[in-house]
């Protein structure tokens, strides 16, 4: 049986999605944060949400490099 | 006999890519992040980019189940197509009843069924096939529903707003979500389109090497990948409505945090295992998500009734397909006039299957019915709009279709008829 085969599926699976889940999430809610009105710094706060945003994007981007075979030969 | 299969792949490729839509599309069309027309078509573009992208899973297919080689049996033509006569019925029938089922136990279940049937019981691997598809039908929905339930409670505690003086819920503006889904459902349909299209891309292969047109052990050659790509695009673009309808609305009600949630860890499960080597089935994973991220969020119930029924017909795939496979090969097996009449006798199921479906006719305008009161309860600002585009939209259809709900009504009064029978 491959059940260490499994439980890498498993890990991987769980790590993937809660790194995109996580930093999206950070994103929609600085992004709330910074539309409030009587908000000290919209600025600070949207551009960090920008790059939670920005980092989810990487994340998809970098597990899509680990898996087209034509990049990683 | 080669044509006649390679026709029957690429109509198998073509039902695997309507009924598999649901999978990446059906939560954004729920939840309204997508409109129907334009998911599907996302999700065909995607499905054909993915097929072409790697076909690493085409050179393993079904590999192992069957015994082949020296000490085991031959795969001729004759034992696909039976194989792939079982998989496609399953498949619309499945896709007659809105059940997700998945497309590759189908195919197992007839490869397995015609392989009995054709040459012997001996020609089955018994410990293959509990490794390569009992177990992933297990863990496959487990693993995706546990990761959804985790990532819908996290995605609703880091978003969660309250006052911090009072405690009362601030507005939670959970909005961004919408936008997120449309990329998170688009990697699934890319994940769908580099694992799904390979199953027949190999099916094809292994007919060409069997007739002897093509080198043992070479990969697909470049027709067979463009031929199966267009295929599941052209099937995904046609679009599954009734799958889509269950998965979207018939499991549990979707919001787009759970959509999220649910569709990433769908594409991180099928991206995963298929580049690890523990094959999980695409429809598994993604009803398992659904379901996880249904019992993730509070105040959502789950219709277990209908999992039931889902689970049942995950139960039944093999053996019913593996039944239709095993009869084919029978009668493929008494020469020419049984290849015909299995492959008239298919195409007059096929057909009567369409018809039938005719009758209570699912399409992208009443698939899932987009809640946009709660819509427009959730975000403040665009109350005002939502209802603007409401009296609109109101004023629009008393003045062109004033009759919409009787349209609509004997489309539910059927549906009633099927669920009692």
């Amino acid at each position: 049986m491959k059940w260490l085969e499994l439980l890498t599926v498993a890990g991987t699976t769980l790590v993937a999605a809660v790194t995109v889940v996580v930093l999206y999430s950070l994103g929609v809610r600085l992004t709330a944060i910074a539309g409030d009105a009587e908000q000290a710094s919209p600025r600070a706060k949207r551009s960090l949400a920008y790059i939670c945003f920005g980092l989810c994007g990487i994340a998809v981007l970098f597990g899509l490099y680990l898996i087209i075979p034509y990049f990683s030969k | 006999m080669v044509a006649l299969v390679i026709a029957l792949a690429l109509f198998f490729d073509f039902t695997n890519g309507f009924h598999d839509t649901a999978n990446a599309m059906a939560t954004p069309i729920a939840t309204g992040a997508i409109k129907p027309k334009t998911a599907v078509t996302l999700a065909a573009v995607l499905n054909l980019v993915g097929a072409f992208l790697s076909t690493e899973v085409a050179k393993t297919v079904s590999g192992g189940i069957i015994r082949e080689g020296s000490d085991g049996v031959q795969i001729t033509p004759d034992i696909i197509f039976a194989g792939l006569m079982g998989a496609i019925l399953w498949n619309m029938i499945t896709w007659l009843k809105g059940l997700p089922s998945s497309s590759s136990h189908a195919l197992f279940g007839g490869l397995i069924g015609a392989a009995i049937a054709g040459i012997g019981f001996n020609s089955v691997n018994l410990e293959t096939l509990l490794q390569k598809v009992i177990l992933p039908a297990i863990f496959a929905p487990l693993i995706a529903g546990i990761v959804a339930y985790i990532c819908t409670r996290l995605a609703y505690a880091l978003t969660a707003r309250h006052d911090p003086d009072t405690g009362s819920k601030l507005t939670q503006k959970r909005g961004g979500f919408r936008t997120g889904q449309i990329f998170t459902s688009s990697l699934v349909a890319l994940a769908h389109g580099t694992n799904d299209a390979q199953k027949t891309m190999g099916i094809i292969t292994l007919v060409l090497i069997a007739a002897g047109t093509q080198a043992p052990g070479s990969g697909p050659q470049f027709w067979v990948i463009a031929a199966c790509a267009i295929a599941i695009a052209v099937g995904t673009y046609a679009g599954g409505w009734r799958i889509i309808r269950t998965m979207g609305s018939g499991l549990t009600e979707v919001k787009p945090a759970q959509g999220f949630a649910a569709e990433s860890s769908t594409a991180s499960a099928i991206l995963a295992s298929s580049h690890l080597g523990f094959a999980l089935s695409t429809t598994q994973v993604a009803s398992g998500s659904v379901i996880g991220s249904g019992m993730g969020r509070k105040g959502t119930t789950v219709r277990w009734n209908m999992v039931g029924k889902i689970a049942l017909g995950w139960l039944f795939t093999l053996p019913a397909a593996g039944i239709v496979g095993a009869l084919t090969a029978l009668l493929v097996k008494t020469g020419v006039v049984g290849v015909l009449i299995a492959a008239v006798a298919g195409t007059a199921a096929v057909l009567f299957m369409f018809f039938y479906s005719r009758k209570s006719q699912v399409g992208h305008h009443n698939a899932v019915e987009v809640e946009e009161a709660g819509q427009a309860v959730r975000f403040a600002k665009k109350k005002a709009l939502a209802r603007a585009r409401a009296k609109a939209r109101a004023a629009r259809s008393n003045a062109e279709a004033p009759t919409e709900d009787a349209v609509e009504a004997p489309v539910e009064a059927n549906e009633q008829k099927d669920s009692q029978r």
